[in-house]
């Protein structure tokens, strides 16, 4: 892999800039394209269903790109009760602040769009917009049901955000940085490159919390198909539904990656020189946390709202506090 | 009925009083007459505060036929045609209660092997009625694998039935006096070996077999999952004096802890010829009604394993008259079926169409508790509720 | 087995009739005769039947309010059944008319039954056709609600007390009463019967107990009887 960043120095800053951006937007569809043709299949056969079948051969490698063609190609419908600036906006809103979180993602110890000192900080700063963009997109459609479903949403986002900042103080004291790079690197240091220092909680609190910033079964309630037809998506349509679609995708692909790279090492692995495989480390690890979160979307029913809220803040911010008094005292003591 | 009833029991009452009186004007929702959950063209008329309901008003008739107006002019065995499709999920179960009740009238007797073959195919049918509620159940809470699994095995029961009747879910097969004989002319006496298929044994011995796996599976898949225990545990409680109160009928009383099942009280069908058991639920909520039904499969393949190793020879049908007239008379007669109890009231005035036919149908009774059951839960029990009380609209409106 | 879902094996109890003999088709019929005289007495009732399995028992209107609440709380019939209607009239704008002739009235009929055992009992009151009001049970049943609901828009009958008298099965536009029989069944003033088709006679029909079972085709047309004169209202 070729050294980028002394190269940095004589590139012209725009150009390189330009450069980031293509690569990271061709990182996130390249990943985010097997992700859902995973969900359909691995669905499917979990359900004792085919799936995907004719688009792209037996294995429908070509369905992700057929939907997302037939999406474009649909008639741009924006309802009369709408609000039309913000029903517009909402969709850019919401891939935005996915699309933020790739920039911190290492795939190497020097393949990283920016190398920033607050990494995670950072990262979990901007993904916090996603609340904004689903409130606008529920409140301007002009429908009670989106209305609800978008409520809702913000509710659950909201209240999920406290342990998921929590969870990761605990490793942010561990590692002793923010920064993304110095987090792998310290665990790699460990020796052990998985769980750094023993945050098998904060793992777990990490990812049902980032389950409910998805809105991903069982916390899809503002999408409750059953019940509000598509919540605060129900009058979307088209090219505006597809920028949806795409945003939680490359939500998944974005979080498993965070996780990874915060809890299970990153681009690190024992006895493998980073430079080399460590995009290919990291794309494993990734595809290990997206089945998972695809298995249990396919196999639980959902939670009702006042469960969800008691889940949040009943059981995961305590936990989330007891682990960072925990790692603290570990970290001073030993 | 000593102490009048509290609607708030059910509800689900914040421990934290607020203290300050929001101005929040109720908004009001008008869920369906299309919508994925209801089960059918049914609207709720909801007003809620918030998300919690505070009064919720049933709209239904989008699917009244008029069945009764229909009755008035055909003659019996078209009617049988006409009553199968009232709840069309349990086709076959409709038309045995008005059968019953015009043999009554006409003094008949049913010989042995049509009053078996018209249990098995009952029992058949509550089965396959029951593995679609339990699969569906989940899907509206959100669990979208069961279903595909449970129906996966339905199917089988469905061709046992086809191969029967020639229907899946509509087959008109019974007759007066009996069940549709073998076909071709002459006498039904040599038709013996034509009536049921060949490897009908067999074929049920295994679809049983799969039906106890898939109820097995279910178990494990859905009743042992704790968010589906959170989702309906203590949710819509139906208390057992008030379920009588209504006309709640079925599983739906049995999960409420009413331990009343017809097969055992009436004589329609030779149900005292075998040996089951009667699921009863003990608090009456959503997870009790669910795990009755869940019961009540098990139970039904039992039933149908132990009918079909003695299935009597002998004719299939009773000799009636070639056009039927039915001597004047009232009577009622009602029948446990997948939904609840069904009965049919017949006037007849001794000609060869009943004077009035009432019937009676179970989702009218159950559905009818609405109004009181969703007062103070939460828009998502809306559907929690709906679900469990697994009714049909055609069954409602008739 | 969960813990606190009881599977009961209980054998019916003693008051079900046993089912295959015909020998005991007779003690089936005594034991509703009894049904019937018990329920009648209690419901200081004018007269009671129990023809082909069903216990009747015949109230007056002044009584019916209390009728109902004695063989409930009497008898612990808390199961609410159905309530309905039957029109009794001599001309018939639908089916057959009566082979004699009745006097004209609504029947009104409510089921009731045990919640523990198979007793079940229906009660019928009278009401003249010009003065067809009855007072409400929904006081006593919360469920004959929705049931008088329906034989209000249906046969037009009032039932006073009633909390919320509203349509039930049809729109609220609608103008008649469906299943009163002066009000004909539109698809058949409009069209004949499709079922109608030339049938010639089966070959054994000079004996038609040979043929048993095989005749139930019945493709001849049910009868329309003339359309009655007076309006549908």
């Amino acid at each position: 892999m070729p050294d980028v960043m002394p190269v940095a120095i004589e590139i012209n800053f725009y150009v390189l800039l330009v450069l980031k951006i293509l690569v990271i937007t061709g990182v996130m569809l390249g990943g985010l394209l097997p992700v859902i043709l995973g969900e359909l299949k691995i669905g499917a056969h979990m359900q004792s269903r085919v799936g995907p079948y004719y688009a792209g051969g037996r294995w429908g490698w070509a369905q992700p790109m057929a939907d997302g063609l037939k999406f474009f190609q649909k008639e741009d419908l924006i309802p009369t009760a709408a609000d039309r600036h913000v029903y517009k906006i909402a969709p850019y809103l919401l891939m935005v602040s996915t699309l933020a979180l790739f920039v911190i993602i290492p795939f190497s110890p020097d393949l990283i769009a920016v190398d920033l000192d607050l990494g995670i900080f950072f990262a979990l700063a901007i993904s916090s917009l996603s609340t904004l963009g689903v409130l606008m997109a529920g409140w301007s459609s002009g429908n009670k049901y989106s209305l609800i479903g978008g409520l809702r949403a913000a509710a659950q986002i909201i209240a999920y955000e406290l342990p998921l900042v929590l969870a990761v103080i605990g490793v942010v004291i561990q590692a002793g940085t923010l920064s993304m790079v110095g987090i792998v690197e310290a665990q790699v240091e460990m020796g052990v490159p998985f769980l750094i220092g023993g945050q098998v909680v904060g793992f777990v609190v990490f990812f049902i919390a980032s389950l409910a910033e998805l809105n991903r079964t069982p916390f899809d309630l503002p999408l409750a198909e059953s019940e509000l037809v598509m919540g605060y998506l129900t009058e979307y349509s088209g090219f505006r539904f597809a920028i949806f679609f795409l945003a939680e995708y490359a939500g998944i692909v974005a979080v498993s990656a965070i996780a990874s790279t915060l809890f299970l090492g990153g681009y690190g692995f024992w006895g493998l020189d980073s430079a080399v495989f460590g995009p290919f480390v990291l794309a494993a690890k990734v595809g290990i946390l997206a089945f998972l979160m695809i298995w249990i979307r396919w196999s639980w029913p959902r939670l009702r709202e006042d469960q969800l809220q008691t889940l949040a803040w009943k059981w995961l911010i305590p936990i989330s506090l007891v682990n960072i008094m925990a790692t603290s005292i570990f970290k001073v003591v030993f | 009925m000593s102490q009048p009833l509290d609607p708030m029991a059910a509800a689900h009452v914040s421990e934290v009083a607020v203290s300050v009186e929001l101005q929040t004007p109720g908004m009001t929702i008008n869920i369906g007459p299309q919508h994925p959950s209801t089960h059918g063209v049914l609207r709720l008329v909801a007003e809620l505060d918030g998300e919690r309901i505070v009064n919720v008003e049933p709209v239904i008739g989008y699917m009244h036929r008029g069945y009764e107006k229909l009755s008035e002019v055909r003659t019996y065995p078209q009617i049988n045609a006409l009553v199968n499709r009232i709840d069309w999920v349990s086709g076959f179960s409709n038309e045995i209660p008005f059968m019953v009740a015009v043999e009554r009238l006409m003094e008949i007797e049913v010989p042995e092997r049509a009053q078996y073959i018209r249990l098995i195919l009952t029992e058949l049918v509550r089965i396959s009625n029951h593995l679609v509620f339990l699969s569906s159940y989940p899907l509206e809470l959100g669990a979208s694998t069961p279903l595909m699994h449970a129906l996966r095995e339905r199917e089988h029961v469905l061709e046992l039935i086809e191969g029967v009747t020639g229907g899946r879910f509509h087959p008109n097969f019974n007759r007066i006096g009996g069940v549709k004989p073998a076909a071709g002319g002459g006498s039904t006496q040599k038709k013996l070996a034509q009536d049921l298929p060949k490897g009908f044994l067999a074929e049920t011995r295994a679809a049983m077999d799969r039906v106890f796996g898939i109820c097995d599976d279910l178990d494990t898949l859905v009743m042992g999952n704790e968010i589906f225990h959170a989702r309906t545990k203590g949710v819509a409680i139906v208390p057992p004096d008030l379920a009588l109160e209504y006309g709640v009928s079925g599983p739906n009383l049995r999960g409420s802890g009413v331990a009343f099942d017809l097969r055992k009280h009436e004589n329609y069908l030779p149900y005292d010829k075998f040996d089951f058991d009667v699921a009863v639920g003990e608090n009456g909520d959503c997870f009790d009604r669910y795990y009755v039904r869940h019961e009540e499969v098990r139970q039904a393949a039992r039933i149908v394993n132990q009918a079909i190793d003695d299935i009597p020879t002998g004719p299939l049908q009773a000799k009636v008259p070639r056009v039927i007239k039915v001597p004047k008379g009232e009577t009622y007669v009602r029948a446990e079926n997948p939904k609840g109890e069904m009965g049919y009231y017949v006037v007849s005035d001794g000609g060869r169409i009943p004077y009035r036919l009432k019937i009676r149908s179970a989702s009218f009774s159950n559905l009818s508790i609405l109004p009181w059951a969703l007062k103070g839960l939460l828009v998502p029990d809306i559907i929690a509720l709906l679900g469990s009380l697994d009714f049909v609209l055609g069954d409602v409106d008739r | 087995m969960r813990s606190g879902i009881s599977v009961t094996t209980s054998p019916p109890d003693d008051s079900t009739p046993a089912v295959e003999a015909s020998a005991t088709a007779s003690a089936t019929a005594s034991a509703t005769a009894e049904l019937a005289a018990r329920m009648a007495e209690l419901a200081g009732a004018d007269s009671w039947s129990a023809d082909f399995g069903n216990a009747k028992v015949r109230v007056d209107r002044a009584r019916w309010v209390e009728a109902v609440t004695a063989v409930r709380d009497g008898a612990g019939l808390a199961f609410f059944s159905f309530l309905s209607a039957i029109d009794w009239s001599n001309e018939v704008a639908v089916g057959e008319p009566l082979d004699e002739t009745v006097e004209e009235r609504y029947e009104i009929l409510v089921r009731l039954s045990s919640g523990k055992t198979n007793d079940s009992v229906t009660l019928s009151t009278d009401l003249p056709k010009d003065d067809a009001r009855l007072p409400t049970i929904s006081g006593v049943f919360g469920g004959a609600n929705w049931h008088e609901r329906e034989a209000a828009e249906m046969f037009g009958i009032e039932f006073e007390g009633h909390p919320n008298l509203n349509k039930l099965y049809l729109t609220d536009e609608f103008e008649g009463h469906p299943l009163r029989k002066s009000y004909p069944l539109l698809s058949r003033e409009v069209k004949p019967w499709p079922g109608m088709v030339d049938v010639e006679d089966m070959p054994s029909t000079e004996n038609p107990e040979a043929d048993a079972g095989g005749g139930q085709q019945d493709d001849s047309p049910p009868p329309t009887a003339d359309r009655a004169e007076g309006d549908e209202s």
